[in-house]
């Protein structure tokens, strides 16, 4: 469905890419690596928001630079890393914007909100809500841009990082449930190895602007964590089937 | 429950809109028509409506009600003006004079009179009305692009960068200025100061309508254009992701705003503040969902001009201030409490 045909980016006297990827419909990818490591980059290659130097960015056949920006959005949705909003503007006229292509909002917007558990945040102030509330906002515009259709790509951009444990997991879960049912596929930059080995079934390893390892989530690339992130892992099983991880750094371990 | 919540929650009750605005606006009218160096009345309405040629009459017709009129639709593009720019740069204390916007019009048109005045007395005599507001224009849409693009090289968000740059931007073109001021000979330069003190005592009918249809088209364009100037208050990158087209949109606004300003200062001069206080009474009035922020602004800006034109118009009877600077005295106090309060909401943004 994604497809990134020898992708490459030159930006500020830096290299990223080539990029070799293919992301097919329903599929769950967790992109890893350490902080600079290109990862924000690669997702804005992903989403169109910058368009490749070199090479292609297909989105289900198409070169995503030609596609017209309402087709686009009605294809893949963003949840971006930053929250900051100009205006105090009202918590549903935000959700719905995710309606801007796909028109119909009203019904769409209680819907999503609910999705994300902020149907109480109707009526608010987007900015005079907490970091958190702003976050289940605006995964709800997200969610309610992708709501009508199948197939389509969701990329998120580390949007759990500023949010607590409990939230961050049920954020995640709302995603993950949301794309199952449509068929989606679900890019996600995280930080956090478990709930990548976890939730999701492809990690993406990237490191100094290179796709350094691309493995199915699992005990097996615990080695290829562990060199990516110079750290000693260790694997514990954790009630309910899922897995814990405990870190050290190698130093520290040799 | 906490103060915020209680603000958000309690809401003024539900004013019939535009019927409340438009009777407001009427009233300004009656009371600017009649007030000035005579004092009028209803007789002299009266005698309009049945077309005696009365004094009264007369100065109504053919002085006061032009004035009013043109009050309104420079105070309604101004107001426009300072909610698009708003939107355009997602910064709440984006007001086009205090960016260079008019500024850049001045320059244009000080190039014109002066140094390129052999070239513009070339022109055919029925196009030399235009050229004042076309050269106004054209000034007004380069410094519009010209700090649009500075803006995104600045940090996104950053309140006082695109302040500064304006600031820059303003003292380049008011060199500009001053060096065509050096440079005119004696008429060039009569004709240009004249032009730059211009007022709303310039007024007249076929200038109000030309103004007015471009606030009325420009409101029309902004009806279209509402919900994507709220897409734009999350970021570019995210208004895109939505399926506006930022770069047409980003155009649309850059010439609505060089239109809206550039015309103004052609026909009445630097009026500054109308653009800032306007949106900011919209918003409180309306909350910010710019479909709404746009007429009302408009609506706010026309009754502050009309209202601080009358003022200037009779505290000083016979002789008349010039509306900029009462608009200054009342705008640069509020200038400070946004300046603060940004400071206070944006935190690091600076």
């Amino acid at each position: 469905m994604l497809l990134l045909d020898d992708a490459t980016l030159i930006r500020h006297g830096q290299g990223f890419g080539p990029f070799e990827l293919r992301v097919d419909a329903g599929e769950r990818v967790a992109l890893l690596g350490p902080s600079g490591a290109g990862k924000s980059t690669l997702l804005k290659l992903m989403s169109g928001e910058i368009a490749p130097t070199r090479g292609r960015v297909l989105l289900g056949g198409q070169p995503l630079a030609g596609l017209d920006p309402c087709t686009r959005a009605r294809r893949r949705a963003v949840l971006p890393q930053s929250h900051q909003i100009a205006f105090g503007l009202a918590v549903e006229l935000v959700v719905g914007l995710g309606r801007w292509a796909g028109g119909g909002g009203e019904p769409w917007v209680r819907q999503a909100l609910a999705w994300a558990s902020a149907a109480h945040l109707q009526g608010r102030r987007y900015d005079q809500l907490s970091g958190g509330e702003q976050a289940r906002v605006q995964l709800a515009r997200v969610l309610a841009q992708l709501a009508d259709v199948e197939r389509g790509l969701l990329l998120v951009d580390e949007p759990l990082a500023s949010l607590d444990p409990g939230l961050q997991l049920e954020l995640l879960d709302t995603l993950r449930a949301f794309c199952r049912e449509r068929g989606h596929a679900l890019v996600a930059v995280l930080h956090d190895i478990p709930q990548a080995l976890n939730g999701f079934d492809r990690l993406i390893l990237v490191r100094r602007g290179q796709v350094a390892a691309d493995l199915p989530a699992g005990t097996a690339a615990l080695p290829a964590l562990e060199t990516l992130f110079g750290l000693r892992l260790q694997l514990l099983p954790a009630a309910g089937g899922g897995w814990a991880l405990a870190a050290r750094r190698r130093e520290a371990a040799a | 429950m906490d103060a915020r919540l209680d603000r958000t929650l309690i809401r003024w009750p539900a004013l019939p809109g535009w019927p409340v605005a438009v009777a407001l606006l009427a009233v300004a009218l009656v009371l600017a028509a009649n007030s000035g160096a005579i004092r009028l009345g209803l007789a002299d309405w009266q005698a309009l409506l049945n077309g005696e040629d009365t004094q009264g009459a007369l100065v109504l017709a053919q002085l006061r009600l032009p004035r009013v009129a043109f009050a309104i639709v420079v105070g309604a593009a101004l107001g426009l003006a300072g909610a698009l720019s708003q939107g355009l740069f997602r910064n709440p204390l984006a007001e086009p004079a205090l960016l260079g916007i008019p500024s850049g019009a001045v320059c244009a048109v000080a190039l014109m009179l002066t140094v390129l005045s052999a070239w513009a007395g070339g022109l055919p005599a029925a196009w030399r009305p235009f050229a004042v507001p076309a050269a106004a224009l054209l000034g007004a849409w380069v410094m519009c692009g010209l700090l649009q693009g500075l803006a995104r090289l600045l940090v996104p968000g950053a309140v006082a960068g695109l302040l500064l740059a304006g600031l820059a931007l303003n003292a380049l073109a008011m060199a500009i200025v001053g060096l065509c001021t050096y440079l005119a000979t004696d008429e060039q330069l009569r004709s240009l100061s004249f032009w730059q003190l211009g007022s709303l005592a310039l007024a007249s009918w076929p200038v109000v309508a030309v103004l007015g249809g471009v606030v009325v088209g420009s409101l029309a364009l902004s009806r279209r254009w509402g919900q994507a100037l709220n897409a734009l208050a999350l970021g570019e990158a995210v208004a895109a992701q939505v399926g506006v087209p930022v770069a047409r949109l980003r155009r649309v606004l850059v010439l609505v705003l060089a239109l809206l300003s550039g015309l103004a200062v052609a026909w009445c001069g630097l009026i500054g503040f109308v653009g800032l206080l306007a949106p900011h009474a919209a918003r409180g009035l309306v909350g910010a969902d710019a479909r709404r922020v746009l007429p009302v602004a408009a609506w706010f800006g026309a009754l502050l001009l009309l209202l601080a034109d009358t003022a200037a118009r009779t505290v000083a009877v016979p002789a008349e201030l010039p509306v900029g600077i009462l608009t200054a005295l009342l705008g640069a106090p509020v200038l400070f409490v946004l300046l603060k309060r940004a400071q206070r909401e944006i935190g690091g943004g600076w």
